[in-house]
């Protein structure tokens, strides 16, 4: 069985933070914690976390054209346990390769945002916060590998790897009707029944107050699908694949002909009549004139809300939460349709 | 002529619903319209002619397609099972084909196992989207083999598929009307076939006010009402603009709900399960003997703001509570914002005290949008599971769109459940169903 590896520059033994900015490394045989897999790593391949951060779609590139090329049986990524940036690689190469015919096993946190990312593709072997697990991660990581190898995954025990989020389709004896009008009667009297689909796992608490917007830095944050005219990313008008980042730094409002809205789940006529009312650049650059409010993020974060399921849209939240962070924002002001 | 037999009127008709079902193993080409022994022979010429009879068509053709053949029927607008209003054909589909009288009473001949299904590829005659005031999102299969057979009911029905071409210069709207009435019309003509037949199986609908002490249950549905081609109908005029109201069940079963909506349509209601509709046979079977069924209550998807939407799931939840309902069966329609009117109008309900479950259809990631009232969730399906690539002998109805790009498929890869005509209908008329994996 053929086996590869996926680390960061920190695991990969290259460094840690200055590291980060390391670009895609192909490396022969096991590297750093590959070598306590228990199985035989043909080829590691390696990228900094800023570098798969900041250029995603380069990086992804090319280490999908490193493991094509390999064609192994399976690709180990991780483990990532906590680490945020590199448990979010984890899972995108993940998604990828599984998406043209390569298994993955990957083992992370629950709550790493990698765990999202993979958009259920990889099987995950669920591990704590810090590396202080890690030969036992290694050893079910490599038993896993080789069960998803050999098409075995499926029956693994309970709990062996995360839920994958999937929802698979099955037909039932009963139809919908039936079934809906049998719960009911359950309901009614008192008796026990189990619901078909439960929601996501997450509910957002309300955060504390600002005490000030004065002091700090605002983001505008959309679903509304907003983009600049003619949609260079083109950003989709429903269950959207991402979301996108575009410059308002010098703008005192969004000019109707220079944005949009692409957004499919609403009639965008009247809106883009002004796009100021999906996201209210005009009155946000008042208040910031009188004072009331402090710098204003030079990017308007844009997705589509449209049919975007619950999971994927949790997803893109983590994803531009952790942008935000990272660059100092301390207020977002997010907008819906 | 219709010629109409009155043997099989039974003498309470006028207060109950009566359907005579036929079952039709085959349906063959002939020159004279007869039903013999489960064998249904239509002149197909006179079928063309009475859909062509409409001004604003321009061409059809009719053919017959069968379950197992390697053949996809493409831009599926609606199916309609042939039935006929035995004592008075002239009242068959009220307010769509002639005179308006009330469904759900009398005596009414169903043709079984069969379905009319027009198909039409506007973008052929029209551009649709300028004429439509939002973006239309078309691919609407039914696939008579292969992988995709399964998903949809009219891969298991003959079929008699109705190949429309309209007029380019008439407006959309009037071309749409022009097919769904001769739709209907061949529906009503085929099912003319079974006057003076005997029936498989004859079985009474009652509605009536006993049963006082057992458990009311509402079935609250949505359906979708926007503009011409996203329209559902009642006694042939849009439901747009209405708020809930109470439908006799049987008006549901007898034709008077109709569908013309053509998006999105593995979450959409064809006609013929509003005809055949799973939730209100059952409920029926079940009045006076388990619960009393209270009514359907029609309640508007896609309403476009919030306060529209908790204004109608207040109305229809207040309806409900008003009929006695203990206990409401929420049907959602369509996906999207459709799926938070569900979510509220099932929490008004709740609110109110009146016990419901919710019929929805999920995505990869699950539900669209959620209450914590909504514990009792029937789930239908994933209609955006992939179905396998599936490469028919002969395709009808003309090119068909990928339902996210809108562009033109060119060559059949794996196709979205979202397209397979009525796929994951949210009445819960079919047998499919989610597993978390």
């Amino acid at each position: 069985m053929k086996s590869m590896h996926f680390l960061n520059q920190f695991f990969a033994g290259l460094g840690g933070e200055k590291a980060a900015k390391q670009p895609p490394l192909r490396l022969d045989g096991a590297v750093g914690p590959g070598r306590k897999l228990d199985m035989e790593i043909s080829a590691t391949v390696v990228c900094g976390d800023d570098y798969f951060g900041e250029k995603e779609s380069e990086a992804l590139g090319q280490l999908l054209q490193w493991v094509e090329d390999e064609k192994p049986d399976v690709l180990i990524c991780g483990p990532a346990f906590a680490a945020g940036r590199y448990g979010y690689a984890c899972g995108v190469l993940a998604r990828e390769v599984v998406r043209r015919g390569i298994p993955a096993v990957c083992a992370m946190h629950e709550d790493n945002p990698g765990v999202l990312a993979s958009d259920g593709a990889a099987y995950i072997v669920p591990t704590g916060e810090s590396v202080s697990g890690m030969r036992d991660v290694l050893l079910k990581m490599s038993d896993l590998a080789r069960a998803v190898a050999e098409g075995r995954a499926e029956s693994a025990p309970p709990g062996t790897y995360l839920p994958r989020g999937r929802k698979e389709n099955v037909f039932v004896e009963k139809s919908g009707a039936d079934r809906a009008i049998e719960m009911m009667l359950a309901k009614i009297a008192g008796d026990s029944y189990e619901t078909e689909a439960k929601p996501p796992l997450e509910r957002v608490p309300v955060p504390k107050a600002l005490e000030s917007v004065a002091s700090v830095t605002l983001a505008l944050v959309t679903e509304a699908g907003v983009v600049p005219k003619d949609n260079p990313d083109r950003l989709e008008q429903c269950r959207a694949k991402g979301w996108h980042s575009y410059d308002i730094s010098g703008l005192d409002s969004l000019e109707p002909g220079s944005f949009e809205s692409v957004h499919g789940g609403f009639d965008v006529h009247v809106a883009n009549r002004d796009p100021n009312r999906l996201v209210p650049l005009d009155a946000v650059r008042a208040l910031q004139r009188e004072g009331r409010i402090g710098r204003v993020d030079g990017f308007l974060y844009s997705t589509t809300g449209n049919c975007t399921p619950a999971a994927r849209s949790l997803k893109f939240g983590h994803e531009i939460a952790q942008r935000l962070t990272e660059i100092g924002v301390a207020a977002a002001l997010v907008t819906g349709t | 002529v219709m010629v109409v037999d009155r043997s099989g009127t039974s003498a309470d008709s006028a207060s109950s619903l009566e359907v005579a079902s036929y079952r039709v193993a085959d349906v063959r080409q002939a020159t004279q319209m007869r039903l013999l022994k489960g064998r249904l022979e239509v002149n197909l010429e006179e079928v063309r002619e009475l859909a062509l009879s409409e001004p604003a068509v321009t061409e059809v053709q009719v053919s017959l397609v069968r379950p197992g053949e390697s053949v996809r029927l493409a831009n599926v607008l609606d199916a309609i099972e042939p039935c006929i209003k035995a004592d008075s054909p002239e009242t068959t589909f009220a307010g769509i084909l002639g005179q308006l009288e009330p469904l759900g009473l009398g005596l009414t001949n169903r043709l079984a196992d069969v379905a009319v299904v027009p198909l039409c590829d506007f973008r052929s005659t029209h551009d649709v989207d300028r004429e439509m005031e939002a973006p239309i999102r078309w691919h609407s299969i039914i696939d008579m083999d292969g992988p995709g057979r399964p998903y949809t009911h009219w891969g298991s029905t003959t079929n008699v598929v109705l190949q429309f071409t309209c007029k380019s210069d008439d407006p959309l709207a009037e071309c749409d009307r022009a097919i769904r009435r001769a739709t209907a019309g061949v529906a009503r003509l085929l099912a003319s076939a079974t006057i003076g037949a005997p029936a498989d199986v004859t079985e009474t609908f009652c509605w009536d006010a006993e049963a006082a002490d057992l458990p009311g249950i509402a079935a609250i549905i949505q359906v979708g009402a926007d503009e011409p081609l996203l329209d559902t109908y009642f006694y042939g005029s849009s439901l747009r603009d209405t708020v809930p109201f109470l439908i006799d069940p049987r008006e549901v079963l007898d034709g008077a709900l109709t569908a013309g909506a053509y998006e999105y349509s593995g979450v959409r209601n064809p006609t013929q399960f509003y005809q055949r509709n799973k939730l209100v046979l059952s409920l029926l079977r079940l009045h006076g003997s388990r619960i009393r069924f209270v009514g359907v209550i029609p309640t508007l998807a896609y309403v476009q703001s919030n306060f529209e939407k908790s204004r109608h799931a207040m109305i229809a939840a207040r309806l409900a509570k008003s009929l006695g309902a203990t206990g409401a069966i929420v049907a959602s329609y369509g996906t999207g914002n459709a799926q938070t009117g569900t979510m509220l109008t099932c929490r008004a309900c709740e609110a109110m005290g009146v016990k419901t479950t919710v019929i929805v259809s999920e995505t990869n990631g699950g539900l669209i949008d959620h209450v914590p009232e909504a514990d009792a969730v029937i789930s239908v399906g994933n209609h955006e599971e992939l179905v396998r690539e599936w490469e028919p002998e002969a395709t009808l109805g003309g090119r068909y769109y990928d339902v996210e790009s809108n562009s033109p498929i060119e060559s059949p890869g794996p196709l979205s459940l979202m397209g397979y005509f009525g796929s994951s209908s949210q009445m819960g008329d079919t047998c499919l169903r989610t597993v978390a994996v």
